[in-house]
Formats: C-alpha cells, sequence, structure tokens
C-alpha cells in the first residue's frame, strides 16, 4: 500500500488522520481511493468535471508528477504521496474581491485615483466604508449624491418621510416626478443612478431611542441631515455611545452651521448645546423658512467631513464650529472644547443609555394640560362655522408675506409678535379662531389670548395647510 | 478569526521589512480550536518567483512541502500563507486570488516606505473567484512597539 501524507487544512476531511493508506496502480487510482474513503474531499482535489484543482500538486515521493506522467504516473505500492497546493500572487493587478476596484470603477474614480492623498489605497477605503446618513432632506440631499457620486460603498438611509412639492427647492436628490413618493425610494435611486457600485440600506422609519444603536452599530460613521432636536440629541448620544464621528450640520433661514461631533478626543453636541431650547423658541425651516441653496452649501460641507474621516486626510472641523451667513456671504469659526462635565461624553457621564428625546426636548407635556390650555377646532368644523354665518373672529398669526401668499377668507391678520400689544382691540367676551400655517404659532395665540381672560378661543388644527387639505384644494401650500 | 501571536507577527513583519521593496512570503503554523486559529510559528520561505519581485511572489511547492512536514514535527497545523505588499495596501489583488488556495488563511502586510503599515487576512474560495475577508487579531499596541 502507498500512504497519502494529507495537509493539515485537509484533514477535517480525514477525522484528523494525517496520512491515509491507499491503493491503486497509478496516482490517479490512489486519489480516488483516497476520495472514496473520505468523500467530503473530493471537492477540495477536483472540480465538478473530475478535474485536479488548478491549485494542487502531488507529489510521488519527492517528484511533482507534472514532470512524470501526471494522473498516470504508476505506483509500485510503497510510495509517500503528498498533496500540495501551488501559491503565488503579487500586488500588481487590481484588487479582487470585496476590497477591490473593477476596470470600471477605474474609469470612474480616476480624478480621486490620481491625486496622492486619495489614489488607489484611498478609494478601496471610501469603498469599504459603511456610513449612516439619517435623513434624505436639504442636508441629505447633497449628502448622499456626492457620496455616492465619490465611492462609498455602503450608504444606510434613514428616512419616513415622502417627498412633498415645498421640498424640491432645495432637496435636489428629489425630482418634479417623485412627489408622493418616499424620499427613501426616490433619493436610492438617484444615487444607484449616479453609481451602481453603491450599496444602499434602506430604513424605512424614524430614528427612535429603540432602534438607533442598532441601526448605526453597523456603520463607521454617522451623518446628522435632520431638521428636529430630539433627533439631534439621539444621534449626538447614539454617535457617542457607540464611539462613532457624528458629523454635523444645521441650517435656518440664510445661516448655517457644521463640524465634526464625538470624533477622537473632540466635543459632542451637548457640550455645545446642554440643554434643547424651550419648545418653539427656535421655529422649523418649514415655519422659518430657509433658502434653497444653503443646504447646498453645509451638505456639502458634511460630505467632504465624511469623506476625510474615511481617508484620514486633512484636518476636519472637530473642535471647530463653521458658521456660514449666506445672505452676507461671510464664514466664521468658533473653537469648541469636550466639556468634563457633559452628561454623556464627559469624564464622569450620567447618560449612559438613549433616554426619552420627546421629553427630553420637552415636547411630550401632561396630557391633561394641553388639552385643557388649548381648545381646538378642525378646518372643516371652522368652515361649517363660516357658512352658517356664525359671529366669531378668524385671527390670522401668520407673517405678512405669508398672508400674501394665500389666506382664508375672513381671516384678519395679526402676526403672533403684534398680538400682544393689539389685545385692547379685542373683545374678551367674543369668540375666536386662531390659525397660521400648521398651528403651533395659533396655539401660542390662544394661550395668551386665554391668559388675558379671553373664555371662548380655539386654535384651527393643522393650520391653513390642512384647510388646504381637508377644505379647500385651492388654497396653495407653502 | 485568525489571531498572530506577538513573536511569530514580529518575525513575518521583520521578514517583510527586510525585502522589501520585493515581495515576501512565507507559512504561519499554529493551532485551530472552536473556529478561532492561533498563529505560534511563523516560518519564511523563499520567494521564487522567476523575474522582477516588486510585485510578485511565489511559493516553490518543494518549500511548502517542506514547511508541511516541519509543522508535523512540530505538532502545528499549517494555517496560512502571508506576503508582503510594497508600498500598497493590504489588499487581495486579483493575481493573489488566481493563485491562491481555499485551504488556508491568506494575510497580506502593507509594507509602505521600508515599515510595516496595516495587514489583512484572506480566505479564498474553491474556484478562486473571490476571497472574504476575515477578522484579524494582531498583537496589541504593534505600532508603538515597532516604531521604537
Amino acid at each position: 500500500m502507498s500512504k497519502i501524507l494529507i495537509p493539515t487544512a485537509l484533514r477535517q476531511f480525514t477525522a484528523q488522520l494525517d496520512q491515509v493508506p491507499v491503493s491503486g496502480a497509478t496516482v490517479g487510482e490512489a486519489l480516488g481511493d483516497l476520495t472514496t474513503q473520505f468523500p467530503d474531499l473530493k471537492k477540495n482535489l477536483f472540480t465538478d468535471q473530475g478535474r485536479l484543482r488548478s491549485f494542487v500538486n502531488v507529489y510521488v515521493n519527492d517528484e511533482d508528477i507534472r514532470y512524470l506522467d501526471k494522473e498516470a504516473t504508476k505506483l509500485e505500492g510503497s510510495e509517500t504521496l503528498s498533496i500540495v497546493p501551488s501559491i503565488a500572487g503579487g500586488s500588481t493587478t487590481v484588487a479582487a474581491g470585496p476590497l477591490a476596484l473593477s476596470n470600471d470603477e477605474i474609469a470612474r474614480y480616476s480624478r480621486h485615483l490620481i491625486l496622492p492623498e486619495v489614489g488607489m489605497e484611498g478609494q478601496l477605503k471610501l469603498k469599504a466604508a459603511k456610513v449612516a446618513l439619517i435623513g434624505a432632506g436639504g442636508l441629505g440631499a447633497p449628502v448622499g449624491l456626492y457620496l455616492a457620486a465619490a465611492g462609498i460603498g455602503r450608504i444606510g438611509l434613514v428616512d419616513f418621510d415622502v417627498v412633498d412639492a415645498s421640498n424640491l427647492q432645495r432637496q435636489v436628490i428629489h425630482g418634479t416626478r417623485d412627489i408622493g413618493r418616499k424620499k427613501l425610494d426616490s433619493a436610492a435611486d438617484r444615487m444607484l443612478d449616479i453609481n451602481p457600485h453603491l450599496q444602499v440600506d434602506k430604513f424605512d422609519s424614524g430614528l427612535t431611542r429603540e432602534n438607533a444603536l442598532g441601526i448605526l452599530g453597523d456603520y463607521d460613521l454617522v451623518i446628522d441631515g435632520t431638521d428636529n432636536f430630539p433627533t439631534r440629541y439621539l444621534v449626538n448620544d447614539a454617535c457617542v455611545l457607540l464611539g462613532k464621528p457624528n458629523v454635523y450640520g444645521s441650517i435656518f433661514r440664510f445661516e448655517g452651521q457644521a463640524t465634526v461631533f464625538a470624533y477622537e478626543d473632540g466635543p459632542c453636541y451637548r457640550c455645545l448645546y446642554p440643554e434643547p431650547p424651550p419648545p418653539g423658541l427656535v421655529p422649523s425651516c418649514a415655519e422659518g423658512g430657509v433658502l434653497g441653496i444653503l443646504p447646498g452649501l453645509i451638505g456639502v460641507v458634511q460630505a467632504t467631513e465624511a469623506v476625510k474621516i474615511v481617508l484620514g486626510a486633512g484636518e476636519t472641523l472637530k473642535g471647530r464650529l463653521l458658521l456660514y451667513d449666506a445672505l452676507h456671504m461671510r464664514f466664521r469659526e468658533l473653537k469648541l472644547r469636550r466639556d468634563p462635565n457633559c452628561p454623556v461624553c464627559g469624564d464622569r457621564p450620567t447618560i449612559r443609555e438613549l433616554i426619552d428625546y420627546q421629553e427630553f426636548c420637552g415636547l411630550r407635556p401632561p396630557v391633561q394640560a394641553t388639552a385643557a390650555a388649548s381648545p381646538a377646532i378642525t378646518p372643516r368644523e371652522v368652515k361649517a362655522k363660516l357658512d352658517r354665518g356664525d359671529r366669531f373672529m378668524l385671527i390670522d398669526v401668520r407673517e405678512p408675506h405669508e398672508f400674501q401668499i394665500c389666506r382664508i377668507p375672513g381671516g384678519q391678520l395679526i402676526p403672533l409678535g403684534e398680538l400682544p400689544k393689539r389685545l385692547a382691540e379685542l373683545d374678551p367676551n367674543s369668540e375666536f379662531v386662531a390659525y397660521c400655517k400648521m398651528g403651533g404659532r395659533s396655539q401660542k395665540a390662544v394661550d395668551l389670548l386665554i391668559q388675558n381672560g379671553f373664555r371662548k378661543v380655539r386654535n384651527m388644527t393643522g393650520g391653513i395647510l390642512a384647510w388646504s387639505d381637508q377644505v379647500d384644494s385651492s388654497v396653495p401650500k407653502y | 478569526m485568525l489571531e498572530i501571536l506577538d513573536e511569530p507577527f514580529q518575525a513575518m513583519v521583520s521578514h517583510a521589512e527586510s525585502t522589501y521593496p520585493r515581495e515576501c512570503c512565507g507559512v504561519m503554523l499554529g493551532y485551530q480550536r472552536d473556529g478561532r486559529k492561533v498563529v505560534t510559528a511563523a516560518v519564511p520561505l523563499n520567494n521564487s518567483f522567476a523575474g522582477e519581485q516588486n510585485a510578485r511572489y511565489e511559493i516553490n511547492p518543494a518549500d511548502l512541502l517542506a514547511a508541511d512536514t516541519e509543522a508535523r514535527e512540530r505538532k502545528l497545523d499549517l494555517i496560512g500563507i502571508f506576503h508582503s505588499h510594497p508600498d500598497c495596501g493590504a489588499y487581495f489583488s486579483s493575481t493573489d486570488l488566481e493563485n491562491s488556495c481555499p485551504w488556508y488563511s491568506f494575510v497580506v502586510l502593507s509594507i509602505q516606505g521600508g515599515r510595516f503599515h496595516h495587514a489583512n487576512s484572506f480566505l479564498p474560495d474553491l474556484d478562486q473567484t473571490r476571497a472574504d475577508q476575515e477578522e484579524l487579531l494582531l498583537p496589541e499596541n504593534i505600532g508603538s512597539r515597532l516604531a521604537t
């Protein structure tokens, strides 16, 4: 009997035997006997067509059968056969497998590849990078477009919203034909159209205390494209807890900010803003407006910082808050430091898990108080009152430029800011209904009136946008 | 997961740095337990590629056979193959893939300017069509200790 020495890697298929006695008059028969005894070995040594795999060399004693009669090499029965893989390689050619660029990709990224700061190594880092993008809105649009184009390998997109006509003035990732589609689908289609090599993971939900760590944990860094305080604190805290950089941007009217939080030894969002502003003090973009081009610039700053972090190139905005004023075209910078007393990233953190961010931001006041403080009326009920000719005053508490865009017939303009001075014009015993764009400012107006002794005051829920939806679709939405 | 202990890793790095700017190669010996592979010894081999070796390596099968025999004698398993990429990232190139073998872990050492830069490990498939990256555990603080 001849024997075949089994390489260590194959002993899992031979019941850990390091040599197997075999019978056969030729090498081919001996190998056949071996794979009959241990069928699991077969696919390791032979292709589906029954040929020896290209990397398998067989030695008879110390001679390679390629230089003898190959598998027909005769055996006398006392030989020692060895299975030895042939192994070679080299770095000359383009990388293969998961960490490689195809020829298409090399053509696509050629302007990156010739930059010494990026090069093949940097482009492969971009391809291997996993970036979470929270929000496919104003900031998310340019971030998503440029990260897709730059060759980031995997982007996790989190959004639950639907494309609305009012988004298109700034959310350039969506088009007119996308109105009514999920932003997630619209954005992913556009990104994959720019770069089919990209993998987009779609998360069709808001980021919540429950899902944030699970979603963000899979990514190397997080880009905050959110528009509200609860989510901003949630993203910040999750990034600090997970040790992921948080590339931050925010916009309002003509001004924007950007920085990198929770990166290396730098500060986090809570170091800058330990507490959220009182609810309603800072209007959202929907209430306050925003120059459509502004998120383009801030989002591109965020995308730039994300790419630099992945590449490990240049100097990031860590510890620097970039302030941009589009109206006067000025850039300024504020130095930021990590706060040793920060509740989440400080030396003795008190926040060690995610909290209730709605409550933290004061957006979930006790239920009874709201009900008592803000009696409400729906747009349909207001319409019915108007049609019946009920005696009441309909107050429009928006700004004059909004009043010019659209109005409800019979509405009297008293901007919220002027209301305290003009209370004397109003009779506390009359009936009032207040409305604004979405119902937020008019609720404050109602509260103010009630505090001043007015008895019959109600807030029209959902504002003029809801009026357009429910009562008169000819009223434009803005 | 592939873990390389301190001593073999130093041996691999010094082999790769001393052959720079040419590619080096060698085998890794050790043991496997519960899906965890631990490299306890590294054996440098001669790069037998006939030609410019700055971006190519080849292991003479006779050397590999001898290394496998050595592993048997030392009661160790031949777990993997290592080679270097001078001035180039530690990715698995198409040349690496086409001339690989699914039986081993393939560790690639990136040597930049003559110094160790980073390393990755790959597991090629049977048909040499793809290689998945394998989790690689290197000795701690290698960067700071190598610098001294």
